[in-house]
């Protein structure tokens, strides 16, 4: 940015090569230090324990190589009822994605496009509710939650992360950009509300749906303290929460452990590495605009 | 930052060719109602009702093993602010914050610098540093656990300069430093995404104009980037406090708050109140005290942003 642009062709050209150069190696070594526990954790998870800890002081190149390639810690996950674990998580946060994007679309749609008194009350009201951060009031949300009967049930795991604020103000200020004259030509011609909604206005706004599908998802994926408040039953257990207490009762297990968090990491490490662009857009749209 | 932007749609007076829609006014109200109301709903079932309910629930007392009831008015908020394990966790938690906001956002701020500069493969580099973010803080805290053991790869790093091994998470003087690398390990590429994506808004000829002024490197992030940056660099300070006001599954997985209460943030002093000590009055007004101390940060973010901002 800033220094780039100078790019001067003058006699300081072999200073600005070094200067790019010790640069680089900054940018290089700090990418490094932030995948190797990553990597660490992937290459222990594909050997077995006998090599990882043999291989760990000093540390070497094969602290982070693995010699032998095995797949057996991962063979352990499933008598650890970590399957169950890993299909609630993706049932959890794929109905969070389809029904909470339909939910906070719609709101967006209204917010942006449709004109009723009280409108701006209604936006005031969401915007206040969604200032407050979520965790703060996990704790007497899972006693409602109590109370009406949710503990230990799908509903209870996916009912909070359906109705996400931020999700609501990016799809917003995208819905905004569509200029109004397109719903209105919609409307002339005899579509509905809904069928504005539905056949003008979402397909156009492709890249902010998945932006918001992200954050749902992500959300719901990354969610630990929740699970851990509604869903004490085994049988309801997600994955974040299976890891953490796979490692706490298997304290010696280090590479089922390892095997436990590649899985868990996978899903939404794919998801982000092939959308990061929608969601480093999204990342800028929401919150700092609008 | 809604005003603005609700402004713009309101139907233009000037901009004609729009019918008269006095008479549909009523109708569109209930369309618009069915758009709005699941999301509205949402709103207030997980967001005012918790809240409502924790503000009844900590004008009751709890009595072992049932649920709140006999009405005592403050007198939760006054246990509590005598309680020196909640004062504790207030101490630890702004320790916690003042360390590592700062932190975060400088370097943020500093890899958002080098990756948005034009150098090999930062696009790569970007992806790596980004990557934590998708990892669940549960992955995290268990992952950081082996690496901080003493038989662990951080201590084999250590020997092989010849140095001793640290204790982290068991050491009362290391454990909060360990949580906060942790922390940022997760945290930081997030931030810097924000950064340059607002690094990526500023208008190049600003960067020309003080070039032929003769203006240097430093005078240029000085004068230009910060400031043009400024709008970017409060929400993320901000998101990041909240952010960091909330850090509860590392604490809770790797050191139930300890040693010595020395690692015991908010919500893990909260959650041992209600789920541990099973006393939900004092947990509530614990959880509305949160609450306010978040609300203010915002309102001051809503503040800086609010002033002298103006396109």
């Amino acid at each position: 940015m800033a220094f780039a642009v100078t790019a001067r062709r003058r006699p300081a050209r072999t200073a600005e090569t070094a200067r790019r150069g010790v640069l680089t190696a900054v940018g290089a070594a700090a990418a490094v230090l932030f995948l190797l526990p990553l990597w660490w954790m992937t290459a222990s998870a594909l050997r077995p324990q006998e090599e990882t800890f043999g291989t760990l002081s000093p540390v070497s190149v094969w602290t982070v190589l693995p010699r032998h390639l095995t797949a057996e810690n991962f063979g352990r996950l499933g008598e650890a009822g970590f399957t169950l674990a890993m299909a609630n998580s993706v049932l959890v946060a794929a109905v969070t994605v389809v029904v909470g994007l339909a939910i906070c679309s719609m709101a967006a749609f209204a917010l942006a496009v449709l004109d009723f008194p009280g409108r701006t009350a209604v936006f005031a009201v969401m915007v206040v509710s969604f200032l407050i951060p979520f965790d703060a009031i996990a704790i007497p949300l899972s006693s409602v939650f109590r109370d009406v009967g949710l503990q230990n049930t799908y509903a209870g795991l996916i009912l909070p992360g359906i109705g996400n604020g931020l999700a609501v103000f990016l799809l917003r200020s995208f819905f905004l950009g569509i200029p109004q004259e397109l719903a209105e030509a919609g409307r002339v011609d005899g579509l509905s509300w809904w069928g504005v909604f539905w056949r003008v206005h979402l397909p156009l706004s492709q890249p902010a749906l998945i932006g918001a599908g992200l954050i749902l998802f992500v959300f719901q994926w990354q969610s630990y303290m929740w699970p851990l408040l509604i869903a004490p039953d085994p049988a309801k257990k997600v994955a974040p929460v299976a890891i953490a207490q796979f490692a706490g009762e298997h304290g010696v297990d280090f590479g089922g452990i390892f095997a436990g968090a590649v899985v868990t990491t996978a899903a939404p490490l794919l998801v982000l590495l092939f959308f990061q662009r929608y969601f480093t857009q999204s990342l800028s749209a929401s919150g700092l605009k609008g | 930052m809604a005003t603005q932007a609700t402004v713009a749609t309101e139907p233009d007076t000037g901009a004609a060719a729009v019918p008269p829609r006095r008479g549909r006014r009523h109708r569109d109200l209930w369309v618009a109602l069915a758009f709005v109301a699941p999301a509205l709903l949402a709103a207030v079932v997980l967001r005012v009702w918790p809240m409502v309910r924790a503000v009844t629930d900590s004008l009751h007392s709890t009595p072992l093993g049932f649920g709140p009831t006999e009405w005592v008015g403050l007198e939760q908020y006054r246990a509590l602010l005598g309680d020196p394990a909640f004062l504790n966790s207030l101490v630890v938690t702004a320790v916690f914050g003042v360390v590592i906001n700062p932190l975060q956002v400088l370097l943020a701020l500093a890899l958002a610098l080098l990756l948005n500069a034009r150098l090999p493969a930062t696009g790569l580099m970007r992806t790596l540093i980004f990557l934590p973010v998708a990892v669940p803080q549960s992955v995290s805290a268990v992952i950081w656990a082996i690496a901080y053991r003493p038989d662990g790869p951080l201590n084999g790093t250590l020997a092989l300069f010849g140095l001793d091994g640290l204790r982290y998470l068991t050491s009362p003087g290391q454990a909060l430093p360990s949580l906060m690398v942790i922390v940022s390990w997760i945290g930081v590429g997030y931030w810097m995404m924000f950064l340059i994506a607002g690094l990526k808004e500023i208008d190049p000829t600003l960067y020309e104009a003080a070039q032929i002024d003769g203006a240097g490197r430093w005078r240029q992030l000085v004068s230009i980037t910060i400031p043009q940056l400024r709008r970017q660099l409060i929400f993320v300070l901000v998101a990041d406090t909240i952010s960091n006001l909330l850090v509860f599954a590392p604490v809770q997985i790797l050191t139930n708050g300890g040693p010595n209460g020395r690692t015991d943030l908010i919500m893990n002093n909260i959650f041992e109140r209600a789920y541990v000590a099973a006393d939900t009055g004092s947990a509530a007004a614990a959880t509305v005290i949160l609450v306010v101390v978040a609300l203010a940060i915002v309102v001051v973010q809503f503040r800086l942003l609010g002033t002298g901002e103006e396109d």
